[in-house]
């Protein structure tokens, strides 16, 4: 496509006052068609004229706007197919410097350059990016392909039913998958539940039971139970799910997954993977009748109870068994402690809340040893020994539903009956503070932080000892039975559950992360899990009642209708929503090194017969992690590619033989670090202008040769300003920041055979809050960078 | 663990304490507010947040003989800040009442003066007592003449009945129910490490009682209050003008017996402007007390309950037919002032035969809570 370009210069919200327009617009090389300004370029004038240049003679077919910042009025400079080039001189250039301070740099002396020269360059510099840009790229055009609007429900709990009944309405179908032999999950095994409306103080009937009936009825829901996921291949809108009997192995079961160590170097090829299969998958509908296609997953595999360890079962090797060999670690049990001294296993009358509630629902709370009515309870909400956590998996489910069981002893007993709490956290958020104000002032439940510190056998009943009460010593008090508090596990910690014939395994990646819950990130992005077209509800993604679950299930279904609409349409799902793009690959030129296919957070990336990554562009989340990686730079987007940020690094004039006229790049992440920027300029604040600032998809996206280019170019220093990383990540894409943390690394040494200083490239993180500590960094980088001193390369 | 406190709650004393006004008690969560503002708590192991606790857990060996529900004057300032609606000002009255109740001797009494289904029963026994002596001496009638009080019932029979009740009844049975009441606090306050010496002394103890007795005197811990400081005046004016009448009733029953000068007396007699005085003084100061009961202290804050009122009531009944029976005598009604003065005895008979099982037992057991208090080094001498 022949370019067009037309450059239009705004002067409003003070550009024309702080910068020279005419000097500006003498740097517009003569090959484009028009350059013009106007005093409000987002007037209906300043639209008109730009229109004016796309419909006249000139044919303008590419804009480039040197106005405000690319993140504002998108809208209004949208001009259909023709390409739109921003160039950020308002909250990069005018307002977050100071032209009217015409006074010299470089010391008391004032010898260097003046402020205002250095900001006229600056926007004269963003120009000429802003045209380079504009030369190399070119109008995405969606990936269409025809898919499949079925979603499919893993679990068949409250929370996928409720997903179902949700998919149904909107008029979409669902198909439930169930594991075991009936639906409802752990709900139908409960006596009742926590209060879901105002007074928020009784206990209420279980809703399951009209979840079922509603969900069985509806014509748009399929429910298949005694059924496992054996296998779920493809991409969303095109999921191709073989199903097997519960607890069986199928000929569609997928292999082993290939352990990959991100970031590293590549692995060696990995066994063919489909050599283990039994049958080739390929063609899989056809082959498998029972398989079929849904366009979108909702995970609602829910949880199971956390269990304590048998007494002693990790006490000593069996016999026959060999001891541990020396300086080798025995393998940890994965469920942890086994807190021994609250007698769980060697008492019968110690039971968990799980079995409490399976109890209360079948009939009265009886003694397990005797058959006898409890008429004295004590709930252990926490294990004790001297520390405060909780049981694993607890959380605020766990308070509530102590809360519940007390009234369950006390509904059950007579007017004497006594159910005492033990906790170290009472957590009944929200309007739950209602539940547990009614619980407490029943006359007959005692609650106390306290420590516990043993259950033990005292006659016919069982005597509990807690410490550093509120009542301001230590306890014992006797029991006919002792519940003990324990958490929800997500089903996905210890199984794939899901299948995933992907290159990257059947499970979920970094599960450890987030406990063995699937979530992407949490806080940031609910529903969404690492892999595109999966969206975790209720107790998969955290512990949380029957109404919240019910709740929960209407999100992940909008997440994951909007995935399935937007991959109908060819465009991305959140964050870059809406996004036509998708990565193209040269592999003319692939030395199959799989880097893209192991870096990228999503598993878009498969392997072919030979070996060469295989795209799946509806798992693709476009944050670029596989162009960055690619070292032989293959891979790129229409509008965002190796090329087009090179280009721009490439237009940055770099003053020779000026000690004090330095230029510093920054490749700042467009998600958090270049609103930041966007935002330093909002609040009037300044940094340095020597510095040029190129927003990145993802700092995942950054390909290493932008560094080197620059390097070479004699540019003095590089940051790279994105998104924390690390247990607590915010990257929106997951791990762009951490992989591109890697590469610098790697860089480094790089420098350092080039007899370059490795301070001259540093990567910063950065919240999107964090606007105010931007001057800071760039002040300390670039006395960094004073005191190596200018790039020797300059004016080679 | 040797030294852990095996704790037995007692759903049944729960659910009393909260027939006895002690009705928010489970609301409390802990916070210790109650205990921060409390203008007159302890710094070490302060009250009431302690005591909501063990309130809540129905543990009556920790309240019942604890002596810091007496420490407490029931400013209600803990009721006022409290975030959660308790009223730990009213719980600790209501224990105190429950304290009575517990140590009282006989036991079955202490069990029917605080409950409420039974005050006719509590009125009917004097007027019994006095319908039988008057009628079985063949006084029951209007006299004739002259109003007289002795003519319609004979000073001697009025002592017939007082002077035991003063002399046997009151010692025998409160005795046995401080006795007990002064070990409980003992053993409590050294179990729970809040009497710095372990020895009960006797000696050491009546200096500690006389050092009690100025703070006694002033009201200076009710001055400290501030949601309810009005209770300072009402509560200092009813103490004096008993304490005041106290005094009249020797005087005359010296006066009667050993100078043989029986009444009535001249109004103008200081003696007699002195019980006047007195007795105007008891009115103000028991309308007072209705008052502040009334008032509003946020919801349901030191309304009190039978306990309370019934005290109340009785000592307003025994100043308002006090003076009317003078005054209907000067009048010379002799059908109102006869009835009223027999109404009058009965009341009186009901404040003293009663004293060590109702809420008027606090007279003691308080003096002797702070005593100890101050015998135990828990609070300074003042």
């Amino acid at each position: 496509m022949e370019k067009k370009l037309g450059v239009y210069i705004c002067k409003g919200c003070g550009i024309g006052e702080a910068l020279d327009i005419e000097k500006l617009e003498k740097k517009v090389p003569p090959k484009v068609k028009i350059c013009k300004s106007h005093p409000i370029m987002c007037s209906p004038e300043g639209i008109e004229l730009i229109k004016q240049g796309i419909a006249g003679e000139e044919g303008v077919n590419t804009v480039v706007i040197a106005a405000c910042s690319r993140r504002v009025l998108y809208d209004v400079f949208d001009f259909g197919p023709v390409i739109v080039e921003r160039v950020n001189l308002r909250e990069g250039v005018v307002w977050s410097h100071k032209p009217e301070e015409k006074r010299m740099t470089g010391g008391e002396e004032g010898e260097g350059p003046r402020v205002d020269e250095l900001i006229q360059e600056m926007a004269e510099d963003y120009l000429r990016m802003g045209m380079a840009e504009a030369e190399r790229v070119l109008p995405p055009e969606p990936y269409k392909e025809t898919i499949d609007k079925k979603i499919m429900v893993m679990g068949g709990g409250i929370t996928g039913l409720s997903a179902a009944l949700e998919v149904a309405k909107v008029g979409y179908e669902a198909t439930v998958i169930e594991k075991g032999p009936q639906v409802g999950g752990f709900a139908v095994k409960m006596r009742k539940q926590t209060p879901s409306s105002y007074p928020y103080e009784d206990l209420q009937e279980p809703v399951i039971q009209q979840i079922i009936k509603e969900a069985e009825a509806h014509p748009k829901i399929e429910i298949r139970t005694g059924l496992e996921v054996a296998r779920i291949a493809g991409s969303p809108g095109l999921f191709d799910v073989t199903f097997k009997q519960a607890g069986t192995k199928s000929k569609w079961d997928i292999p082993e997954p290939v352990e990959v160590d991100e970031g590293a170097e590549a692995p060696p090829q990995p066994p063919d993977a489909d050599k283990a299969t039994p049958e080739d998958p390929a063609n899989i509908l056809a082959k498998d009748t029972d398989a079929d296609r849904f366009g979108a997953i909702v995970l609602a595999t829910g949880w199971k109870p956390w269990e304590p360890q048998e007494q002693g079962a990790a006490e000593e090797p069996k016999e026959g068994e060999e001891p541990p060999k020396e300086g080798e670690e025995p393998e940890p049990k994965e469920e942890g402690p086994n807190y021994e001294h609250l007698g769980l296993g060697k008492f019968p009358d110690v039971i968990t809340n799980v079995a409490l509630e399976e109890m209360a629902a079948k009939g009265k709370i009886l003694r397990p040893s005797d058959g006898k009515p409890a008429a004295s309870v004590a709930f252990v909400q926490c294990p004790g020994q001297g520390t405060d956590e909780d049981f694993p998996y607890a959380s605020s489910i766990t308070s509530m539903v102590a809360l519940k069981q007390a009234k369950y002893v006390r509904e059950d007993g007579g007017d004497d009956t006594k159910a005492y709490i033990f906790y170290q956290h009472m957590r009944t958020p929200g309007q739950n503070e209602y539940f547990y104000k009614s619980a407490q002032q029943d006359d007959g439940i005692f609650l106390t932080k306290g420590d516990v510190v043993s259950v033990s056998q005292n006659g016919d009943g069982l005597v509990l000892e807690a410490n550093d009460t509120l009542l301001g010593e230590n306890i014992k008090v006797s029991a006919d039975m002792v519940v003990l508090g324990t958490g929800m596990v997500p089903i996905t910690r210890d199984e794939p559950v899901l299948n995933f014939a992907y290159r990257q395994g059947a499970g979920f990646r970094d599960l450890d992360l987030f406990d063995g819950y699937p979530d992407s990130n949490f806080i940031c992005f609910p529903y969404e899990t690492r892999r595109t077209g999966i969206y975790a509800a209720g107790c998969a993604r955290r512990a949380m009642g029957i109404q919240e679950c019910i709740e929960d299930a209407a999100g992940a279904v909008l997440k994951a209708i909007q995935c399935l609409e937007s991959a109908h349409r060819g465009v991305s799902v959140h964050p870059r929503s809406g996004d036509m793009t998708f990565p193209d690959f040269f592999f003319q030129r692939c030395t199959q090194c799989k880097r893209c296919t192991e870096e990228c957070p999503f598993g878009a990336l498969d392997d072919d017969e030979k070996g060469t990554p295989l795209p799946n562009p509806t798992r693709c989340r476009r944050c670029g992690t596989c162009m960055g990686a690619c070292p032989e730079r293959i891979v790129g987007f229409a509008d965002y590619n190796i090329d087009s940020i090179g280009s721009m690094v490439k237009a940055i004039e770099v003053p020779e033989d000026d000690d004090e006229n330095l230029r510093v790049l920054v490749l700042a992440c467009e998600n958090d670090a270049y609103p930041a920027f966007d935002m330093v300029g909002l609040h009037r604040l300044s940094y340095s202008p020597l510095v040029r600032i190129i927003p990145v998809r993802c700092l995942g996206s950054v390909n290493v040769v932008w560094i080197k280019d620059a390097l070479s170019k004699g540019i003095d220093g590089i940051m790279t300003i994105g998104c924390k990383f690390g247990d607590d990540y915010q990257c929106h894409f997951i791990k762009g920041s951490e992989l591109l943390d890697i590469r610098m690394d790697k860089i480094g040494e790089a420098l350092k055979s080039l007899a370059l200083e490795k301070e001259r490239v540093q990567q910063v993180q950065i919240a999107i809050d964090e606007y105010d500590k931007i001057p800071g960094i760039i002040e300390e980088f670039m006395e960094t960078i004073q005191g190596v001193g200018p790039n020797p390369f300059k004016g080679f | 663990m040797a030294n852990s406190y095996w704790v037995e709650p007692d759903v049944k004393f729960v659910r009393q304490l909260k027939t006895m006004g002690g009705d928010t008690l489970k609301k409390c969560y802990q916070c210790a507010t109650c205990s921060v503002v409390c203008p007159i708590s302890p710094e070490e192991r302060p009250f009431p947040r302690k005591e909501m606790i063990a309130a809540q857990w129905g543990l009556k060996d920790k309240l019942v003989g604890n002596m810091d529900v007496w420490l407490c004057h029931q400013c209600n300032d803990c009721s006022t800040y409290c975030p959660r609606g308790a009223k730990p000002g009213d719980i600790l009255n209501a224990v105190r009442g429950m304290t009575i109740t517990e140590y009282a001797w006989p036991g079955w009494l202490g069990k029917i003066v605080p409950d409420a289904r039974f005050w006719w029963l509590l009125l009917a026994i004097p007027i019994a007592i006095f319908l039988v002596l008057l009628g079985a001496t063949g006084y029951l009638k209007i006299p004739e003449g002259e109003i007289e009080f002795a003519k319609f019932f004979p000073t001697l029979l009025v002592d017939l009945v007082f002077v035991p009740l003063a002399t046997l009844w009151i010692p025998l049975t409160f005795g046995i129910g401080i006795s007990r009441f002064m070990k409980a606090i003992h053993n409590n306050a050294v179990a729970e490490g809040k009497a710095k010496r372990n020895d009960l002394n006797i000696p050491d103890f009546l200096k500690s009682l006389v050092c009690t007795i100025p703070t006694i005197l002033s009201h200076s811990k009710f001055s400290q209050c501030t949601a309810n400081k009005d209770r300072y005046l009402a509560h200092l004016l009813v103490l004096f003008s008993f304490a005041g009448l106290f005094v009249v009733t020797n005087i005359f029953f010296v006066a009667l017996y050993i100078l043989q000068l029986p009444g009535p007396y001249s109004q103008a007699n200081p003696v007699k402007i002195f019980a006047n005085l007195n007795a105007i003084a008891l009115l103000v100061g028991v309308i007072l007390m209705i008052s502040n009961r009334l008032k509003d202290r946020g919801p349901n804050v030191g309304k009190g309950s039978y306990f309370d009122w019934s005290l109340i009531l009785l000592v307003l009944g025994l100043v308002a037919t006090g003076g009317l029976s003078e005054l209907t005598r000067l009048a010379h009604l002799p059908s109102i002032a006869y009835p009223m003065y027999f109404a009058h005895l009965v009341f009186v008979f009901c404040l003293f035969a009663y004293l060590p099982f109702s809420k008027l037992a606090h007279l003691v057991y308080r003096t002797l809570a702070m005593a100890y208090s101050r015998y135990a080094l828990r609070e300074p001498c003042e």
